[in-house]
């Protein structure tokens, strides 16, 4: 059984790396878009403050571009980390989703510090940072964990009680939130009642790390049903839009910032060379169907062009 | 016809199919109140409701008003299966690379990932200003779209239904509503802005638009029959010939005689010019002062310019932007191959901010090799002119009260910020800002094509609701100088806003009452040139 859980670990963490790349890869293979930035841009060096653009300049595609990667992460990290838009938009929700978000990234920390932990514990012997590790395993869990909790309950309670968010939430998304929710509270079950140090968390980790099941800890249903429980969340959550942190990098950086201009020669026109060769399918009296975009854009105008039909 | 029968109680995204004749009837004490002196009742027309005749071939379904003045509501079962046949039809090819290459990935990415946390909500000018009506919450059309497209477009809503799609019917009215909403959002992308995962709910009433344009060919005949179709037969979605083009320009030249004792030549088809400046045609036929504006600023400063006579050349506008990417390829098309054969280095936009957008920055990825020709912005060039002393100016003769309003294409949309407002605080001794402005400004509620939508009920509707926000905001900048005597001035760089603009002011009756009047930028640049005599700018509402 207790190897099985191990079994169960790795599958969870491969599944998840696995979903996450291939959705990364799936959203990065999409065709290039027309332009649709949205200002404030934060990579345009001196006019983000004000949202302003290369475009405000005279002649702009003959100058070399000015831009910031300082602003495009600082806005970033500001997003991620503090949930900016929340806060500056819908503070009452800010207090019950960042708690939430903050808590979670607490306990991504979390298992991160039990791997170092478990290398350290294994592989390389460094006593005084395998100190400092295992007192912030004890900050970051215990931090975590309340606040991931907290912050779970209260969007729960929110989506029921405010109409505006429940209304539009189908029964995926509540169950989601229930999911995540039962995870935390047997994390906490355990962690008060067999684990207050975290200490067999570090020799799961460690068990986990040296592949060796010599190492795992005895642990209770309580404890057993808890790994389960976190094993299939992880499994879940790329396939959800859970995942979107994912979404989150494509909306920002490859929509609402992708300003990139369009050039003779540049790759930008090769593409639009390309994807402009593509047939059209749609049916409407104004479209040649089958017909390149090319080939209808330069058409002539016909009379059936004004007409409608279905 | 009997009593029509609205829906009595909150809605919800799924009221969408529902049977009733209307989901929300407004009246006036619905809306969001206006400030001083406007917070009086009596100071607005009350709202009406449709001709009862229009009901029977006309979605009046969602709200009572008509922005696709086209007969398409279904007459019987056929008809509703073939509608929804058809709506299937697109929304797949919606979500194929041939079909939507241009916004495949935003409109997935925002399909996929919104939250439903309704930051975006508040951000809307028309749902607040409309006292928060469901149906123009910016999440409740997105919503509908997102539910049919899991339901029916993606493997866990066919297997797991309603626990993932949602609650949804793809009925007749579920459609004539949805296409309707996709035109109670001015694509202003306000909301986008506040989304705290980038979900793009604009972007989503641009898809629906598109669907069923692409389609179809449903959409308000003022952008399509009227818009883009007649703009490439005709040469203007004005209906402007290019004979009455130059008739106008011969005009423009006298009247500008008139006003300033001299003759400019204005250029038009002269080949190798530096520039060639496209207007808005719209300008000509209801405000002239302004391309003959930018005539004398453009001589006096010394610039190579010309306009065109070729069809479709002298009208910037490109309603494509709004609903059709088809539409909006072959006018950008248009556009660069005839500055092409004019062999001038670029085209230069007049005060149009979708005409700007469009062609700058939305068709960059259209135009290709022999198909492709800078496009900028008249804001750094006339920015430059002010800057580089070209022209002598005397900004006393601009001192009265003025107050910018952002065209959101120009601002939020491209980023040009700062030109307009440089010339302004060097020019208008009186200028102040709206709140908020830049790239948070609020739409003029024209945006979109509303501007240009004026059949059956639907002015009523942008005059009341879509332009309510833009009205607070003007009060609230003069509120310190309401007093009739004082004359002021609205400067809207651009033809659609100031189309909505001079509307909401005469719905409001803004000029008899506090003298509130509107116009261009290059009006103002050119009233404070120390050449000239008498003001160019005349006080007149029109
Ligand atoms: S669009 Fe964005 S802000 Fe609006 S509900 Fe969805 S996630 Fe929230
Ligand atoms: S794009 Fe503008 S009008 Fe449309 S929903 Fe968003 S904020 Fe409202």
């Amino acid at each position: 059984m207790l190897s099985a859980l191990m079994a169960l670990s790795y599958a969870a963490f491969a599944i998840f790396v696995i979903v996450v790349a291939s959705k990364w890869i799936k959203w990065s293979s999409m065709p290039m878009h027309l332009r649709w930035e949205l200002y404030p841009v934060p990579h345009e060096a001196g006019r983000h403050h004000y949202g302003g653009s290369y475009i405000e300049e005279v002649d702009y595609w003959k100058k070399p571009r000015e831009t910031t990667l300082a602003g495009e992460l600082k806005d970033m990290f500001s997003e991620m980390l503090f949930i900016k838009r929340v806060y500056q938009y819908k503070r009452p929700l800010w207090w019950l989703t960042y708690p939430f978000h903050a808590g979670i990234y607490l306990i991504l920390a979390w298992f991160f510090l039990l791997f170092v932990h478990g290398i350290l514990s294994v592989y390389i012997s460094i006593p005084a940072l395998a100190t400092i590790v295992y007192y912030l395993i004890q900050i970051c869990g215990t931090i975590g964990i309340i606040a991931a909790t907290l912050g779970c309950i209260g969007l729960i309670i929110r989506r029921f009680s405010d109409r505006d968010m429940g209304n539009y939430t189908v029964g995926v998304e509540i169950f989601n939130l229930f999911f995540i929710l039962v995870v935390l509270l047997t994390g906490i079950a355990t962690w008060i009642t067999y684990d207050p140090h975290f200490q067999h968390a570090m020799e799961f980790m460690k068990a986990l790390v040296a592949f060796n099941a010599a190492y795992l800890p005895k642990l209770t249903t309580i404890a057993k049903v808890h790994v389960v429980l976190l094993c299939l969340l992880w499994i879940y959550i790329p396939f959800t839009k859970m995942s979107h942190f994912i979404g989150k990098y494509f909306t920002f950086h490859k929509v609402l910032w992708d300003d990139e201009l369009n050039v003779p020669g540049s790759k930008v026109e090769a593409k639009v060379r390309e994807l402009t060769k593509l047939p059209m399918p749609w049916s409407a009296p104004h479209v040649d169907t089958g017909k390149s975009w090319d080939e209808n854009a330069l058409e002539s105008p016909k009379d059936e062009w004004g007409r409608w039909r279905y | 016809m009997g009593e029509v029968e609205i829906l009595s109680r909150e809605i919800k995204p799924e009221d969408a199919a529902s049977p009733v004749d209307q989901l929300v009837k407004l009246t006036v004490r619905d809306l969001e109140k206006l400030p001083p002196p406007y917070d009086k009742p009596g100071m607005e027309p009350e709202l009406t409701d449709p001709k009862p005749e229009w009901r029977e071939k006309y979605a009046t379904d969602l709200d009572g008003y008509i922005a696709i003045d086209l007969p398409w509501k279904p007459q019987n079962k056929e008809e509703e299966e073939r509608l929804v046949k058809s709506f299937l039809s697109g929304l797949n090819k919606l979500l194929t690379k041939e079909g939507n290459w241009t916004f495949l990935q935003p409109l997935l990415l925002s399909l996929e990932y919104c939250a439903k946390c309704q930051t975006c909500s508040n951000a809307c000018p028309i749902y607040i200003m409309s006292g928060k009506q469901e149906v123009y919450k910016p999440t409740w059309r997105a919503e509908i779209l997102r539910r049919i497209w899991k339901k029916y477009c993606t493997p866990a809503g066919k297997i797991f239904g309603k626990f993932v799609a949602g609650d949804i019917e793809l009925n007749a009215k579920t459609l004539l509503r949805l296409a309707e909403s996709a035109y109670r959002c001015t694509l202003c992308r306000r909301c986008t802005q506040t989304c705290p995962i980038g979900v793009d709910n604009g972007l989503i009433s641009h898809e629906i638009r598109k669907l069923f344009s692409q389609e179809m060919g449903i959409a308000p005949k003022a952008l399509h029959e009227l818009g883009t179709v007649q703009h490439l037969k005709v040469g203007s979605s004005t209906g402007l010939t290019p004979d009455g083009v130059r008739d106008i320009i011969e005009f423009i030249e006298d009247d500008i005689e008139d006003k300033i004792g001299k003759r400019i030549k204005i250029p038009v088809d002269e080949k190798g010019a530096d520039i060639l400046l496209i207007h808005n045609a719209g300008e000509f036929l209801s405000w002239p002062e302004n391309p003959a504006a930018f005539a004398i600023l453009f001589e006096e400063a010394g610039l190579s310019w010309t306009l065109s006579s070729e069809q479709v050349a002298y009208d910037a506008v490109n309603y494509g932007v709004w609903y059709d990417d088809l539409q909006l390829a072959r006018v950008a098309a248009k556009h660069a191959e005839i500055a092409n054969k004019l062999e001038v280095n670029k085209i230069v936009v007049g005060e149009c901010g979708h005409a700007h957008k469009a062609i700058t920055v939305v068709a960059d990825r259209v135009l290709h090799d022999d198909i492709w020709i800078p496009r900028e912005s008249c804001m750094p060039i006339l920015w430059e002119i002010v800057k580089k002393e070209k022209i002598n100016f005397d900004p006393e003769k601009n001192n009265f009260p003025v107050t910018l309003h952002d065209p959101c294409n120009m601002v939020r949309l491209m980023g040009v910020v700062e030109p307009q407002r440089k010339i302004l605080r060097k020019l208008a001794p009186q200028f102040r800002e709206m709140e908020p402005h830049g790239v948070y400004n609020y739409c003029c509620g024209g945006g979109s094509g509303f501007a240009i939508m004026t059949s059956m009920n639907f002015p009523e509707w942008r005059n009341a609701v879509a332009t309510r926000m833009k009205f607070k905001q003007v009060l609230e900048a003069f509120k310190d100088c309401l007093d009739p005597s004082i004359n002021k001035y609205i400067c809207a760089p651009c033809s659609n806003c100031k189309g909505a603009i001079r509307d909401m002011l005469s719905y409001y009756k803004a000029p008899e009452r506090l003298s509130i009047y509107y116009g261009g930028l290059v009006e103002l640049m050119v009233n404070a040139m120390v050449d000239l005599e008498e003001p160019f700018i005349e006080w007149e509402f029109h």
